[in-house]
């Protein structure tokens, strides 16, 4: 599905990802884990397009996408929820879910894809004629994710999606996630936390200082006390 | 007395309209393309002069003058299409540059266009000679109010139920929101920003130039008309607040009425009792009275 491989990215002067490499499997979820300033973002806004790599490649489905704009990342089945969520406050939350079926006819109908975006996240549903603003941390989060979903993507690329929520609220945004992988999509997750990786992860990569210091199974991560001692702390 | 107080307010609104047309487009411009567009106004003197070429060819071809409201509109229209010129060949080059730049490319090209003026038209003025009372005139309280004054005013409140149509109702207007509020979200979700840009553009440049077209009648062209006309939507966009349509709607009538109020009570205190109102809007309200709104 997704392939990166030895991508440098530089911002400005500086030297932020190392020859990262990383695989997404059709119907996988993959986290990317690693402390702030790590390299996470910079791995994912790279894979969005909104950086390029120096060196090395990006693969969708054996097509390169490194170099290509993001809009076009996009139409080709990258769907994308950053960390701020990014929701547009001057539209209603039906309107931010609804944007791509104008951007993106092609794939299901916009009819489908939106039911499916309020079937994963169904509370949604009772703020559809809301605006932005008046929404919580966690309904927002919601509606990324959504919105993003709404693009039909083959694959999501979700950026922390469970910082800075209540812990009542992040087995809402676990199951809402676990219900996409179910619909048949792939998801790359980055998360600060190994105690966040959801149960349902497939294979972990740990990176440290732009670099991937460990990939396997969650299991095998758990076992290294050097990584716990990393990407464990405060559960 | 009611007669006079009609004819400066009907002339104020006039005026009015035709300003709304030109900051409308600052505005569209700014609210989704942070530019500060001081061209707005180069456009609006472009249609002007395009709009008496486009009578004076259709009076010579004999069409008949009952009629010549619809080429002058067309053309003011069709010229927006330099929009996309400008855009695609000078501004997306400086989006990721400071505003300072943005603002001082823009100013060349009003320095240009003001140049590429006089080469086509000469310097002297140019006017439609005796087409604005083809309409005639109406009686309002006493006041005889020019025909053509009252469609140019409908026709600019039928443009501000458009735009505000377009912006909320269409998918076209929403991603056009979505990318003023987010640009890198927006692209993310599917949405081409050379298409957003290069149409906003346009569209802002269409505006201008329409309300140049539309003014004709009524003025004579001339090549200073562009920054005359800078300075007051500056004054509109400051008292509306930046980015704002409904702030460009109430902002317009403002500035068009008092100026026709000083006008005719004191002609030299024109620019200075505008003036005096932008400085008390940016130290009383410095956003305005519609600021923080996108589009």
């Amino acid at each position: 599905m997704l392939s990166v491989r030895e991508i440098d990215v530089y911002i400005q002067a500086s030297h932020i990802l190392r020859r990262v490499s990383l695989e997404v499997g059709a119907r996988e979820v993959v986290c990317l884990v690693g402390r702030n300033g790590a390299g996470k973002t910079t791995t994912l806004r790279t894979i969005m397009g909104y950086l390029r790599p120096r060196t090395g490649r990006v693969e969708l489905q054996g097509r390169p996408i490194h170099g290509r704009p993001t809009h076009e990342i996009a139409r080709l089945g990258l769907g994308w929820a950053p960390e701020d969520s990014g929701i547009f406050p001057d539209l209603t939350v039906a309107e931010n879910i609804e944007i791509s079926t104008w951007t993106r006819p092609e794939g299901r109908p916009a009819a489908e894809r939106i039911e499916r975006a309020y079937r994963v996240f169904p509370g949604l549903r009772r703020y559809a004629a809301r605006k932005g603003p008046e929404m919580s941390g966690g309904e927002r989060k919601m509606l990324s994710i959504a919105r993003a979903l709404a693009l039909d993507p083959e694959m999501l690329v979700l950026d922390e999606p469970f910082e800075g929520l209540s812990p009542a609220i992040i087995p809402a945004v676990s199951e809402g996630i676990a219900e996409i992988t179910k619909l048949g999509h792939s998801i790359l997750i980055a998360e600060s936390n190994i105690h966040h990786v959801p149960e349902y992860t497939r294979r972990l990569y740990v990176i440290e200082r732009g670099e991937i210091i460990f990939a396997g199974p969650p299991e095998d991560a758990w076992r290294d006390p050097a990584l716990t001692r990393i990407i464990g702390s405060a559960a | 007395m009611t007669q006079h107080v009609v004819n400066v307010l009907l002339s104020g609104i006039f005026h009015a309209s035709i300003l709304f047309l030109v900051a409308a487009g600052l505005q569209v411009v700014f609210g989704v393309q942070k530019i500060f567009n001081l061209a707005c106004g180069s456009f609006y003197a472009l249609g002007a002069y395009v709009g008496v070429s486009a009578v004076g060819w259709y009076t010579g071809a004999g069409g008949p003058a009952a009629l010549f409201v619809l080429p002058l509109a067309l053309a003011g229209l069709a010229v927006g299409a330099v929009g996309v010129v400008v855009e695609r060949g000078l501004l997306r080059f400086v989006y990721d540059r400071d505003e300072t730049f943005q603002l001082l490319l823009t100013f060349a090209v009003v320095l240009m266009m003001e140049d590429a003026i006089r080469m086509t038209w000469g310097t002297s003025p140019r006017s439609t000679a005796g087409l604005y009372l083809t309409y005639g005139q109406v009686p309002i309280l006493g006041a005889a109010v020019p025909v053509y004054n009252l469609i140019v005013i409908g026709a600019s409140l039928a443009i501000a139920l458009l735009i505000g149509w377009l912006l909320t109702r269409t998918a076209f207007g929403r991603i056009i929101r979505a990318s003023a509020d987010n640009r890198e979200m927006a692209e993310a979700l599917g949405v081409d920003m050379r298409r957003v840009y290069a149409t906003v553009f346009t569209l802002g440049t269409a505006l201008g130039t329409l309300g140049g077209a539309l003014v004709i009648p009524a003025t004579a062209a001339m090549s200073e008309m562009g920054i005359e006309l800078i300075v007051e939507a500056f004054a509109v966009v400051v008292i509306g607040g930046l980015g704002s349509m409904r702030g460009a709607f109430v902002g317009a009538l403002i500035v068009g009425v008092l100026r026709s109020i000083a006008i005719s009570v004191y002609p030299e205190l024109e620019m200075l009792l505008i003036y005096l109102i932008v400085i008390a809007v940016l130290v009383l309200r410095p956003r305005g009275l519609f600021g923080g709104a996108a589009a």
